[in-house]
This record gives C-alpha cells, sequence and structure tokens, in this order.
C-alpha cells in the first residue's frame, strides 16, 4: 500500500463517497438486457449476412464491457474537472463536426447522408453527434452554474444601441445568446449531414438545462413555438411522406410503410407473453435492422407485454434515480450535468419506443442500452459514469 | 447543495442562491414527472393496446406473412364391393401454383448477387453462379410441360400477386418434370406444386348411380350416390404444413415446422357383388337394345333374408370418372338431335345438355315411383293366404273381363278369357278377373293394413340417396264407402292405380317369399378405418313380420309355378327352380294412349329357399308402330316375353356365380347342353365309359378296340342324352348331308328329324323351357345347307299362345 504523502483536500474527501447503488444497478441490468436482445434480435441478420450468429452480439459485448471499464472509471473522477474540460469537448465537438462533412472522412452511403465518421484504424467508426451531445450537456451545465454568481452586465445606455442591449438584459435575453448561438451553429452544421433526429436529441436536453438552470419561462414558450413553426415548414416537403406513412402505413407499405408495419406486426404477436426469448419470426428478414432502431419490436414479439413493461419500468426507475440524484447532487453544476444526461437519455427511449409503435413518425433514434452500436453504447456507459460521479458527493443525510 | 454558514455580506447572494436553488428544485421535479413517469404513460398506453387489444389481428397478419400454409390432402377412402373389388379409389395429383411477387423477389436476389453494381456486368465468374431466371423462358418452359399456352403462362407469372393457380389436378409424371425444372431455374417459392387427390373409378361406369362421383370443382366433395351419402366416413380430415419462411420467402423447416397430420378417410364396403352388378348392367343394356326400350330400366338384385343390395343397375349410365360426358348411346343420339336441329340456340343446347346429364345422374329406380303392375300380385296373393280368405283349392272363373260397378275391367287375355281356373293357374296366368276377386275377398280394410304392412306408404330407409315417396291413395279414400272405392280396390289388387318405388316393390317381395319377413335394404356392410378396422357395420334389421312362415312357403310355391309354364316361364333355367312375377305395367301415359308400358319380372331363386331376388324393368319398349303389341324385332310387349326372358339368362348368371349348384329333374336333364369329350385314341371300353359319363348314349361302328373318329368332333356342344357315334377300327363316313327343314316343330319333332340326318339339336336363346305349345322359329343353319353329319343345329323356340 502506497503511503500517503498528503491530506486529501475537501473536494478529493468528497469525491470518495459511495456511489448510488440503486442507479448502478438499474444501470447493469438494462445494459446486461440490452446486450442479451443483441444477441437474439441480430442472430439471424447475421446468418443471412454469412457471418456468425453471434457476431453482432460479441462486438456489443465488447463495447459493453470497455464501457462498464469506463463508466467506472468516469465514476470515479472529481466531476468538477469537468468544468474546465467542457470547452475542450466543445470544440472537439464542433470539430468532428465540420470534418464528417469533409469527403473520405464520413461513411459512403448511397443516399448521401453524412451522420458516421468512419473507422480510422483501432477507433471505430462513430457519429459526431454523439460526442456533441456530451459536449453540450458539458458546456451548457458548467456554463449555467455559474449564473447565479454572475454579476448582472451594464450597457451604455447612452447609446441606442446599449439601450436596446440592456433592455434585452433585463428581459434576461443576453445571456441566452452564447447558448443560442451555439445551438444554432451545431443545428446548422448538422442540417448539411443532414440529421434531425440528432439534432433534437441535442436540443432537448440543452433546453433541460437552461430550464433547470432559471431561464424565464417565456423563453421556452417562444423557443418552443419557433420550433414548431420550424418543423411545421420542415413538414412541408420531404419529410411530410413521413405522416402520411404515420396515419397510415399500410397505404405505403411498399415504400416507407414497410418497417413501421414490420414493427408493429412483431410487437402485436408479442401479445402478453410473448412468443418466447429467441423465438422471434420477425427477425427473420421481415423487420430490417431488427438489431439496430426496431430492437424494442423484437423484445415486444419475444417477451411479451410483460417483458417489454418490465424494460419500460426499468427504464422509468433509472430516470426516476437519475432525477433524484440531480436534486440531491452537490452544487448547482453536479444537478444540471445530471438533468442533461437523464433527460438525453429519457428523450431518447421516449422517442425510440413511440417510433417502433408508430406513436410519432419514424426517425432514426437508437434506444439507450439496446440497439445495436459500440460507440454509442460507450458513450451512454460513461455518461452514466458521470451521472455515478455526481452521485458520489451527495452530502450524506444529517443523522436524526 | 451547498450549506455554508452564510456571512452578512453575502446574504444577499443567499437569498437569491436560495431562490435559485428552489427553481433547480421545482424545475427539475416538473422534468422527473414529465420524462420518469409522463412519457412512460403513453407508451405503455400504446404497447397495450398493440399487444394486447391488436394483438389477434397483428398476430393473424404476422403469421401470413411468416409461414406457408400447404394443405395436406386426406386420402379419400375407398369404395369396396362385397368381394373385395375396388370399385372407387384415390391418386395424387398436382395443381402447379405461381407466386408472381417471390419471382420478382428472385430476380432481385439474382440481380443483388451477380450484378456488379457500378458496371452492371453479369459476375459470372461468381461462385455459384446461374443464368437469370426470366419471365420468357420460365413460361415457355412451363407452357412447353403443361401443354398450356405460354403466353398465359406469362401473364399470369407478371400479375402482382403471390397466388396464381396455373393448372389444376396434374398428373405425377408431369407434376415431378414442374419439379425439375424448379431445381434447374431455381425457381423454388416462385413456382411449386401442391398435392391433389383424384378419384379413380376401376370399373368405370359400373354401379354408377349407386356409387356417385366426386366433384372437384367443389373441394372434391361427393356429388351423388354413395360417395355424397357417406361424404364424411369417406372424406377423412385434411391436414396442414405450416412452414416458416423468412423475410426472404425461403421457408425455414428446421426452425419451424407443424405438422398437422391427416386423417384417411374410412373405406366403405359394400353389399353390393360387382360380377351381379355387371350382370344386371349386361342384362339391362341387351334388354333396351332387343327390345328397343326408350326410357331405360332398372335391376335391383337383392338379398331376400337380409336385404343386402347386390346389384343396383340404372340404365342410362354414364363413366364415373368422366361424368360430365355423355355415353348412353340413346342420349348420346338425343343430344345430336338437338344440336343438328338449326333452330336450336346455344342457350337451348346447354340447357338440353343440362338435362340430359342430370337423367344419366339420376337413379331412377331410387327416386322414382311407377305402378306396379301385376308383379304385385305376389303380395296380394300373400296377403289372402294369410288371411284365408283363399286356399289352393279356391277357384276362379275368367271370361276376359270382370265387372266392377257396372264397369267393364278387361283381363289381359280377352274374351273368352282363363275360364276356369285354380288359384296357381289364376297367378300362373296372372289372371286380373281372379285377382280382382281376390281383393274382394280381402276387403279393403284388410288390403290396405296389408299395403302398410308390406311397407308401401313408408320409404324403407335405404342407406341411399334421394328415396323416392311412395303414391297411394290414404286410407280414407281407399276404404271409406264411395263410388269409386271398389275401383280403386280391383286396381289395387293387379297393382294399378297407385305407385310404389322398386326398392318397396322388392323389399316387399321378399317378404312374402323369404319367411315373412319385412327387411329393411341396405348398400352399406362395413366401414373400415384406414388400418382395417371395422368401425360400423350393417347388421340385417327386421323392419316387421308380415305373413307366417307358412304362408310365404305356398306362396313361394305358386310363385314357381308362374315360371314353370306361367307367364314368367321364359325366365325358366334347367336345373334352377326359380320363381317369380311378371308385370306389364300400365302407366299415365299409356291410359292416355301413348305407348309407355314398364314390362318387369320380379324373381327369385331358388324358390325352395331363395338366395337372391332380382327386380327388373324396361321402362317404354317401342312398338313396331304407334300401338302395335309388338317391337320391330317381333317381340311381345309384356312383362313375360321381356323381362322374364332376360331374368332367366340373368338368374343363371347370378345363381352360377353365385356358386348354386344346379339340380336337374329327368326331364330337363335331355335338355342341358353338354361338351363331347373327345375320345379319338381310347380304347372302345373307356371311349365309352367317357361319353356315357358325360351323359350321352353311344352308338359305335366296327369291332376294333380303338376309337378312330366320332360324331360330333370332341367339343361340340349338344344337349345330353344326345347320341354320340363312335367309329372303332373305321373311318367315319365323309358324306355330307343336307339340313332339314325343322322350323314350326316342336321340339320332340325337330330332335327326331334332325336325328335322322345324323345331325343335333340344341335349343338356343337363353330360356331353355319347352312347352307343348314351344315350336321352332327359326334355325341356324339354312335348310338344304350342306353339312357334315354331327354338325349342331342351334333353334330358336317361340311360344307366342301366351299374353298376360
Amino acid at each position: 500500500m502506497p503511503r500517503r504523502t498528503r491530506d486529501l483536500t475537501m473536494s478529493q474527501q468528497l469525491a470518495r463517497g459511495p456511489i448510488d447503488l440503486p442507479f448502478l444497478m438499474l444501470v447493469v441490468m438494462l445494459a446486461t438486457i440490452g446486450v442479451i436482445m443483441v444477441f437474439s434480435a441480430s442472430f439471424a441478420t447475421a446468418v443471412n449476412e454469412e457471418r456468425r450468429a453471434t457476431y453482432y452480439f460479441e462486438r456489443q459485448a465488447i463495447f459493453a464491457v470497455m464501457g462498464l471499464v469506463a463508466m467506472y472509471i468516469i465514476s470515479r473522477i472529481n466531476y468538477q474537472h469537468f468544468r474546465m474540460m467542457s470547452l475542450l469537448v466543445l470544440g472537439i465537438s464542433f470539430l468532428l463536426l465540420l470534418l464528417v462533412l469533409v469527403p473520405g472522412v464520413h461513411t459512403n452511403r448511397t443516399d448521401g447522408v453524412r451522420r458516421w465518421i468512419r473507422s480510422i484504424g483501432p477507433i471505430p467508426s462513430f457519429q459526431p453527434s454523439e460526442v456533441v451531445k456530451l459536449g453540450v450537456v458539458l458546456f451548457f451545465s458548467a456554463r449555467m452554474s455559474k449564473r447565479g454568481s454572475e454579476k448582472k452586465r451594464q450597457y451604455d445606455t447612452s447609446v441606442t444601441l446599449g439601450q436596446i442591449a440592456q433592455k434585452l438584459e433585463d428581459w434576461g435575453f443576453m445571456e441566452l445568446v452564447p447558448y443560442g448561438v451555439i445551438l444554432l451553429a451545431i443545428a446548422v452544421l448538422m442540417y448539411f449531414e443532414p440529421h434531425l433526429s440528432g439534432t433534437i436529441l441535442i436540443l432537448v436536453p440543452a433546453a433541460a438545462i437552461l430550464f433547470v438552470g432559471g431561464v424565464k419561462l417565456r423563453w421556452f414558450a417562444m423557443g418552443g413555438a419557433a420550433a414548431g413553426g420550424l418543423l411545421l415548414l420542415m413538414l412541408q416537403g420531404y419529410q411530410s411522406k413521413r405522416i402520411l406513412v404515420w396515419k397510415d402505413p399500410w397505404a405505403y407499405s411498399q415504400d416507407g410503410g414497410y418497417q413501421i408495419i414490420q414493427s408493429l406486426y412483431a410487437i402485436g404477436s408479442g401479445g402478453l407473453f410473448g412468443v418466447g426469448f429467441g423465438q422471434s419470426r420477425q427477425k427473420q428478414l421481415f423487420l430490417p435492422e431488427p438489431e439496430n432502431d426496431f430492437i424494442f419490436s423484437i423484445v415486444c414479439e419475444e417477451l411479451g407485454l410483460i417483458g417489454a413493461g418490465l424494460i419500460l419500468l426499468l427504464f422509468a426507475l433509472l430516470i426516476l434515480r437519475g432525477y433524484w440524484i440531480a436534486l440531491h447532487a452537490r452544487d448547482k453544476f453536479g444537478s444540471l450535468l445530471v438533468v442533461g444526461i437523464i433527460t438525453l437519455m429519457a428523450v431518447q427511449v421516449f422517442l425510440n419506443i413511440s417510433v417502433v409503435t408508430n406513436l410519432l413518425p419514424t426517425t432514426g433514434i437508437s434506444l439507450p442500452f439496446f440497439s445495436y452500436g459500440g460507440t454509442a453504447l460507450m458513450i451512454q456507459l460513461a455518461e452514466m459514469g458521470i451521472v455515478l460521479s455526481v452521485s458520489r458527493q451527495i452530502p450524506a443525510p444529517k443523522q436524526g | 447543495m451547498p450549506r455554508e454558514r452564510q456571512r452578512p455580506e453575502e446574504q444577499k447572494k443567499g437569498t437569491r442562491d436560495r431562490r435559485a436553488n428552489r427553481t433547480i428544485l421545482l424545475r427539475t421535479l416538473v422534468l422527473m414527472a414529465l420524462f420518469g413517469i409522463g412519457a412512460f404513460i403513453p407508451l405503455f398506453g400504446k404497447l397495450y393496446a398493440i399487444q394486447i387489444t391488436e394483438h389477434e389481428n397483428y398476430q393473424k397478419r404476422a403469421i401470413e406473412q411468416q409461414t406457408r400454409d400447404n394443405a395436406v390432402s386426406a386420402s379419400r377412402g375407398r369404395i369396396i364391393d362385397s368381394g373385395g373389388t375396388i370399385l372407387a379409389t384415390s391418386g395424387t395429383v398436382y395443381d402447379v401454383i405461381l407466386s408472381p411477387t417471390d419471382f420478382v423477389k428472385l430476380q432481385e436476389r439474382w440481380d443483388k448477387a451477380f450484378t456488379d453494381s457500378e458496371t452492371g456486368r453479369k459476375k459470372t465468374e461468381a461462385k455459384g453462379y446461374y443464368d437469370r431466371p426470366e419471365l420468357e423462358q420460365v413460361a415457355a418452359a412451363l407452357g412447353e410441360i403443361l401443354g398450356i399456352d405460354p403466353e398465359r403462362a406469362a401473364s399470369r407469372l407478371a400479375k402482382n400477386s403471390s397466388y396464381e393457380v396455373l393448372a389444376t389436378r396434374v398428373e405425377t409424371e408431369i407434376a415431378e418434370e414442374i419439379q425439375k425444372l424448379i431445381s434447374d431455374m431455381r425457381l423454388s417459392n416462385s413456382v411449386y406444386t401442391v398435392p391433389t387427390t383424384k378419384r379413380y373409378y376401376p370399373k368405370g361406369s359400373l354401379a354408377a348411380q349407386l356409387i356417385g362421383w366426386v366433384n372437384w370443382r367443389n373441394d372434391n366433395k361427393g356429388a351423388y350416390g354413395m360417395e355424397a351419402l357417406y361424404e364424411s366416413e369417406l372424406a377423412g380430415e385434411t391436414g396442414r404444413v405450416v412452414t416458416a419462411r423468412n423475410g426472404d420467402g425461403t421457408e425455414m423447416k428446421y426452425s419451424f415446422q407443424e405438422y398437422y397430420e391427416a386423417t384417411d378417410g374410412n373405406d366403405l364396403h359394400l353389399t353390393v357383388d360387382s360380377t351381379i352388378q355387371y350382370y344386371c348392367e349386361r342384362i339391362l343394356e341387351k334388354g333396351v337394345e332387343m327390345f328397343d326400350v326408350q326410357n331405360g330400366g332398372f335391376v335391383i338384385a337383392m338379398d331376400p333374408k337380409t336385404g343386402a343390395i347386390k346389384a343396383w343397375a340404372n340404365s342410362p349410365d354414364y363413366d364415373l370418372n368422366n361424368p360430365w360426358a355423355v355415353t348412353d348411346p340413346v342420349l348420346d343420339e338425343y343430344l345430336k338431335t338437338v344440336q343438328e336441329d338449326p333452330s336450336t340456340t346455344e342457350e337451348a343446347y346447354n340447357k338440353a345438355v343440362k338435362e340430359t346429364l342430370e337423367r344419366q345422374w339420376r337413379n331412377k329406380a331410387m327416386n322414382d315411383s311407377y305402378e306396379p303392375g301385376s308383379t304385385f300380385k305376389s303380395m296380394v296373393l300373400a296377403a289372402a293366404l294369410e288371411e284365408g280368405v283363399i286356399s289352393e283349392s279356391s277357384t276362379y272363373y275368367c271370361p276376359g273381363y270382370y265387372m266392377v260397378d257396372d264397369t267393364k275391367i278387361s283381363c289381359s287375355k280377352k274374351e273368352p278369357g282363363h275360364l276356369s281356373q285354380t288359384l296357381a293357374q289364376a297367378v300362373a296366368n296372372s289372371c286380373n278377373p281372379a285377382f280382382m276377386m281376390i281383393g274382394q275377398a280381402l276387403g279393403a280394410e284388410k288390403f290396405y293394413n296389408y299395403l302398410a304392412d308390406f311397407g308401401f306408404l313408408e320409404k324403407t330407409g335405404i342407406d341411399m340417396q334421394g328415396e323416392g315417396n311412395s303414391i297411394v291413395w290414404d286410407r280414407r279414400t281407399f276404404t271409406a264407402a264411395s263410388t269409386q272405392q271398389n275401383t280403386y280396390l280391383a286396381t289395387a289388387s293387379f297393382g294399378q292405380g297407385f305407385q310404389a318405388t322398386p326398392i318397396q316393390l322388392i323389399t316387399a317381395a321378399s317378404a312374402v317369399i323369404n319367411g315373412g319377413h319385412l327387411m329393411q335394404p341396405y348398400v352399406m356392410d362395413s366401414i373400415t378405418d384406414s388400418q382395417g378396422n371395422i368401425i360400423a357395420q350393417t347388421e340385417p334389421t327386421e323392419v316387421r313380420q308380415v305373413i307366417s312362415e307358412e304362408t310365404s312357403e305356398r306362396c313361394r310355391a305358386i310363385l314357381e309355378g308362374v315360371v314353370d309354364g306361367g307367364t314368367g316361364k321364359r325366365a325358366y333355367v334347367p336345373g334352377y327352380r326359380i320363381g317369380g312375377k311378371t308385370g306389364s305395367s300400365e302407366t299415365i301415359e299409356s291410359r292416355r294412349g301413348e305407348d309407355r308400358t314398364i314390362v318387369s319380372f320380379l324373381g327369385f331363386a331358388p324358390a325352395d329357399d331363395p338366395q337372391i331376388v332380382v327386380l327388373l324393368a324396361y321402362d317404354a319398349p317401342k312398338p313396331v308402330t304407334p300401338g302395335n303389341n309388338l317391337t320391330a324385332k317381333g317381340y311381345y310387349i309384356s312383362g313375360g316375353n321381356m323381362a322374364a326372358l332376360m331374368a332367366g339368362e340373368l338368374m343363371a348368371d347370378i345363381l352360377d356365380h353365385m356358386g348354386i349348384e344346379r339340380n336337374y329333374s329327368e326331364s330337363e336333364r335331355s335338355l342341358i347342353d353338354v361338351t363331347v369329350p373327345n375320345l379319338t385314341g381310347q380304347t372302345a371300353q373307356v371311349g365309352k365309359e367317357a361319353a356315357e359319363n358325360a351323359g350321352f348314349t353311344v352308338r359305335t361302328v366296327g369291332e376294333g378296340d380303338t376309337v378312330t373318329a366320332q360324331i360330333p368332333v370332341g367339343g361340340a356342344v349338344i344337349p345330353s342324352g344326345s347320341q354320340i357315334v363312335l367309329y372303332l377300327g373305321q373311318e367315319k363316313p365323309a358324306d355330307l348331308v343336307a339340313v332339314p327343314d325343322v322350323r314350326g316343330r316342336t321340339a320332340a319333332q325337330a330332335q327326331e328329324i334332325l336325328g335322322r340326318y345324323g345331325l343335333y339339336l340344341k335349343v338356343g336363346g337363353a330360356s331353355k323351357y319347352m312347352s307343348s305349345n314351344a315350336i321352332v322359329a327359326s334355325q341356324s343353319i339354312n335348310v338344304g345347307l350342306s353339312v357334315e353329319r354331327g354338325t349342331v343345329v342351334e333353334c330358336l323356340f317361340s311360344d307366342n299362345t301366351m299374353t298376360e
């Protein structure tokens, strides 16, 4: 045992608190079930692609293990260090968003969409948006946590511009400008990919951080209205097809509705008890990419409403426990950080399951811990590590 | 949250912090409620809706696409006669099905596998490369194998459908060629064959209306006859093979396959003997042709003791293997006439075809009733004997008519009539006045009771399709005093004025001769499953005892007299004791003055212990000129001259087949035809004994020890009792003799005359009965022709002194 050379600082001592066990257990349970379901959902695809039946499973399992290790390491880091790192991560995010648009860096897809940076050397291919999510959450939390301690800016009211600025400052607009600029820049960059669902997944947790951070509610009303309007505008063109398919998939069974129809068949044939683990028939090349965005359909088919309901319950508990950690965090930064991460995950769960059940029009959002994708899983587990890191510094309840 | 002690200068900041902290708390709680609880409610609700509420709907649709559900036809049970001969059996044939959507997928898969995505070049060097399946080639190949227009095949294959029936009921060899094509061109899933069954009737038209047929246009269900009546037993249960298929349409037999085994149908064993059936149909056909019969006819043969049907023949008939074809010459002729008539519209012709088909399919002997005529007298006789109102010693005087309430009802034998007759003679003569007297003696009330007891008021309950109803007066009409009442009784006494079905008549007649037991007739002997276990068996069912054993015995004796010298004598077969009753039924048409008489014969044998009873009828022999009593071929239109003549031949065949031994009387023996043995080369002693053992008398010529020649030659068929000449050491005389004229002579005279020339007499035709009135009508070798000694001259006898 190495000898300590000096006493631990206060914050170091705090960072040595116990991690939140319920949260950890929920994460481990979901990640385990997720990896197992990847095995069940993917083996028909793997066999059809003339690969080992366990091909996808093995890869996912490796990433899961790596992710858990990463989670453990991160959970041991004092999250206060993330304040400094946030700007760096955000910077890298922008770099990646620019890089992915460069020919040769992104993967070649027949539809010309540039969402993935291709695998280079040992680094597997990944979506920059996964990094961007983290960068935004870190940066926004860090900046927002200082909100209370910042002095109100004073503008030179002798000039008209200064008067306007002062007015806007009073309304609480000026503090939003940096956030708005960052989000707008990200949105524009991702528009070129294009990646609507990814943009939504960045906007919502960012908004949640601003919301919890204390930004005046009127700005959310205005922002929501603006986003809604923009969405409506976009739905006029290419996107409107999705709405038609969403309303009646069978009318478009040959173009656009196929996947959602197959998803509904899978979920519906599961019934109350499911057809049994590994017994899905819809994964036999009926449901496209059953191991990916639509993995939950296979879960529903194999495990039934009872199995699917249990998994929903685990997610709900994880989310509730996450917010509980946010409520009890040692400081504002910790709270906001957890709010951002948990909201991100909650939105992702909600949107994914809404899509596979045709509650919402189809959009490409994966299910945390379940959908196949190594880097995404790793980043998710790393994010869980951050939450656990925050949980360590929760002050012990006062003795009675 | 930070809980530091606040210094005064920080108090303001502290207040702000607390407010901010409360905001964080509240807003986090809002998010917590929204994302931790709120968001899951619609998700769970939607899942519940899909998985529980809509479960069956989605499951059904999913299974539809995930599985290929092929029916496995159950093998239909066979229909087998009493001797084990198969009358109906099933074989496998195939339907050829196309799945055009799978064909498109097949092509797409090929394109994906063997086309370079950039250049569009075929990758012929790729592993497992094969030629792309092109629609035209597949259609052409299918067209060639199936013998259909390739254009048609191509248009079916181009449809946007996943199920197109290209061909039905294709034989196994062709289906195998299709299978080969499928594997050669790699067409699995887009073309496939589905086995189905086809019904085969090895005996063709035999017992057509009885057996019936299955209609493949209606799911292979029995359409007529036994096939329809015993459908549920014969059909079995269709099985299914449900095979999982993946999204590509590839079958995944190992992952999921459910096999619902087909249950084969049960075998139906009939009481019918196909040999007797064949005899019946042959005699029916022969009679129809001989007597120019217009409306066909029927024969029913039954075991009188049990009611088991031995044969059930209808004319016209048809080929069960092709029931839509008209094979009967009379019907065919009719259709041709309609077709060739220039005024016939297509509609009218189709209607005629439809009617003709229905006519050939219907079971006339089952569905229709007719006035039984004199055959019914058997039942009147039995009733009167049973009631004791008449006896063998009763005598009847027939002046050729009988007066009923001032109406003169004539006898078939016109004035002066049959004159004085005993009961037996009255029956043998089928004398109507005598029977009117018997009916009167019985009285309407009792008469009607017997009508009921013999089963003429109800269906027999035979297990056949479409048993018809009799048409009989109700009891009040028949028995209550009225102006018509006596006429009803009088006409009923000789079987007219009411209608009965053939099966009622033969069942009642069986009761008369079998000891008085009215049996329920039946056709199904037993039903066995595919392993041969008996599932059901018919036990003979007695409906009631109508008359006593003793009365029955008296009836048999009297009815035997009908064949032995009475109106039924043409049914006489030497060696067999046959009893019966002839009938020449008037019909509604004949009373209107049209030519429609139904001539019939109800016969049974052996008379002392009946083993078989037959009812043979021809409907409407055509007179040579309207109203004439003779047909174009010179046959007198009556049951005795037509039905009895045919019945004799039929009974002889049936009794021989049944292995009933002939017992010849002394007088019969001389008329039995025997084959002459070849005795040449034998010693004189051996030859002589052999000839005598065969029933011949022997005259020897010469003094040698061995037979050197014989007259007639070995193999000739001559009546037993004839004389054979054996030459011992001598050649037989080679001179020829001229055939003498024996026409108009009686049998004894003819035999004597021919014998003088060294010729032999053989009695030709079916009937071997020789009454003193029978004279030679024709001889087989013309008068004056020179023939060798020993030649057999076959003579046909006729006796037109008898009518009914």
